[in-house]
């Protein structure tokens, strides 16, 4: 199991992670990131990490 | 002058970004020379960019971060490098800049509100919403394109998209209107091409653009005061932030922001996009093969290549040292996308239209952190909706030479003219 954390700070709430994962990140209407799952399972790594890797603003990591 | 307090600065780079003459070449040729500066001077110091419409200051200048790595660090780095106090490479009059730039020329905390109030509009859900609307608008351009035959591609596809896409979330409604503020913003980025300004200065060009882009701005927001929509003039009338409503001169802020982001940079990469596929039959057979599997992967590099944006500037707002360089504070600090997106650390053969490139970390849409493009996901919709239908219904259109705008911020095409080859 990996831990997905988000830096609100930094988070500008574009959802790219939502189009990569969007098992995992949902931006609401008002435009903030809830996080839908905190912990990805081996299946689904390879997303949250695309996802992790192509938020532009650095604003999630991945403990595992 | 103690130069014991004050370092000195290095003496003006060999290879220089600031003249008009390097912004009139051709994009291939200006990265002979970013190439020679990624490589032997990443971070270089030029004199003032010419043709300023300020006087430019003794000594002054800018540090040119023409390297991929330091680009995105900087990018990520808004503590240091701020936008708040302008984001173009030469010294634009600063009530110009605020009166355009909205959140763009802003840093944090103040940033983070103002994008805000129209992000949630950007968002995959949201833009998924509009991405059947966007479609239905392709197909009908591309019925009046080939109604029309062998025409201008920018004139008759490539304006008319984006136009219809910003304008159509903003609330902008009749044809008139957009065109009106379509040609006042492509004013704004303009000033210093000759053709466009046709004899007037670049302060006037400018001045005469923001004027039109504000007036449409205010009638646009009182109607909404008055009848509200859904739309964005709608969110922006009844915003608050910290309590307070924005201003008159907020909300044209926002307008001219979203008026000059929305269109040029599209519509560029279409352009840009269409002429390299006519350039390069293999991809092009490529992508069609399976558009829906590979379109994806294939937009990447159509906005690597196309880079619309080619600079844009930070200020430093502390000493500090990049590449070796020491920083004061307060110098310019301007970031070369194109470069960026050649360099050869990063990506193989950068110089190949290479439409199955992956990964491709290319910094098109800015080196990520927190002005990191807000309409990236709009404009893939866009350019997915129109080449699909571009090369469904005219799969043999092909474009010839473009004509590029002069300018050290856009890199624009003005005109390029296509044959549709329909047989
Ligand atoms: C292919 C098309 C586009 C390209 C290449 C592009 C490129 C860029 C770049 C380079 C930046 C600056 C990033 C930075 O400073 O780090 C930016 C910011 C921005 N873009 Fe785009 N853009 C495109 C389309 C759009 C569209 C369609 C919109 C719709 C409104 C848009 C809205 C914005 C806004 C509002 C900002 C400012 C964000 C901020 O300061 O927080 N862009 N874009
Ligand atoms: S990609 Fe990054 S900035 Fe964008 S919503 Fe996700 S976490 Fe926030």
């Amino acid at each position: 199991m990996a831990c997905i954390k988000v830096d609100y700070d930094k988070c500008t709430g574009l959802g790219i992670c939502e189009s990569l994962a969007p098992e995992f990140f949902e931006v609401s209407d008002d435009g903030n990131l809830t996080l839908l799952e905190e912990e990805a399972g081996p299946d689904a790594l390879d997303d949250v990490r695309e996802a992790v890797a192509g938020c532009p603003t650095e604003a999630l990591s991945l403990k595992e | 002058m103690s130069l014991t307090t004050e370092h000195a600065r290095p003496s003006y780079d060999p290879v220089s970004l600031s003249p008009l003459s390097f912004w009139a070449k051709s994009p291939a040729e200006r990265e002979e020379d970013y190439a020679v500066l990624r490589r032997e001077r990443p971070v270089s110091w030029h004199p003032p960019a010419e043709g300023s419409m300020m006087p430019p200051q003794e000594g002054g200048g800018f540090w040119a971060v023409t390297r991929h790595a330091d680009i995105a660090a900087v990018s990520k780095d808004p503590e240091t490098f701020c936008s708040g106090e302008g984001i173009q490479m030469e010294d634009v009059p600063l009530d110009i800049l605020e009166a355009v730039s909205s959140f763009l020329a802003t840093d944090a905390p103040r940033h983070t509100k103002l994008r805000k109030l129209v992000s949630s509009a950007f968002t995959p859900k949201r833009v998924k919403k509009i991405e059947d609307q966007i479609k239905d608008q392709a197909r009908r351009l591309v019925d009046h394109l080939v109604e029309t035959g062998d025409c201008d591609f920018v004139e008759h596809v490539s304006r008319r998209l984006p136009q219809w896409t910003i304008f159509e979330m903003v609330g902008v409604e009749d044809q008139e209107t957009r065109e009106i503020a379509t040609h006042a913003a492509d004013g704004m980025v303009s000033w210093a091409d000759e053709d466009v300004r046709a004899g007037r200065e670049p302060a006037e060009l400018l001045t005469e653009s923001l004027m039109q882009l504000i007036n449409v701005a205010l009638d646009l927001a009182e109607a909404r005061r008055a009848e509200p929509r859904d739309d964005l003039m709608t969110n922006l009338v009844q915003a608050e932030v910290d309590g307070e409503s924005l201003t008159d001169e907020e909300i044209a802020a926002f307008f001219c922001l979203l008026s000059i982001a929305g269109n040029d940079t599209t519509r560029n990469t279409i352009s840009s996009t269409m002429r390299q596929l006519t350039l390069n039959p293999d991809q092009r057979a490529y992508l069609v093969e399976d558009y829906d599997a590979r379109i994806g992967t294939a937009i990447d590099e159509f906005v690597r290549w196309a880079t619309p944006v080619m600079t844009f500037r930070r200020t430093a707002t502390r000493d500090t040292e990049l590449q070796g360089q020491r920083i004061r504070e307060g110098d310019w600090v301007v970031l070369f996308y194109a470069s960026g997106n050649a360099d050869t650390e990063v990506f193989d053969e950068p110089g190949r239209f290479d439409l199955s490139r992956t990964p491709n970390p290319h910094i098109g849409f800015g080196g990520g952190g927190p002005h990191y493009c807000m309409g990236n996901q709009l404009a893939k919709a866009q350019l997915r909706a129109i080449f699909h239908e571009l090369l469904t219904r005219a799969p043999d259109i092909e474009a010839d030479e473009p004509v590029y705008l002069a300018g050290n911020f856009m890199q624009a095409i003005k005109s390029m003219p296509c044959r549709l080859n329909l047989g």
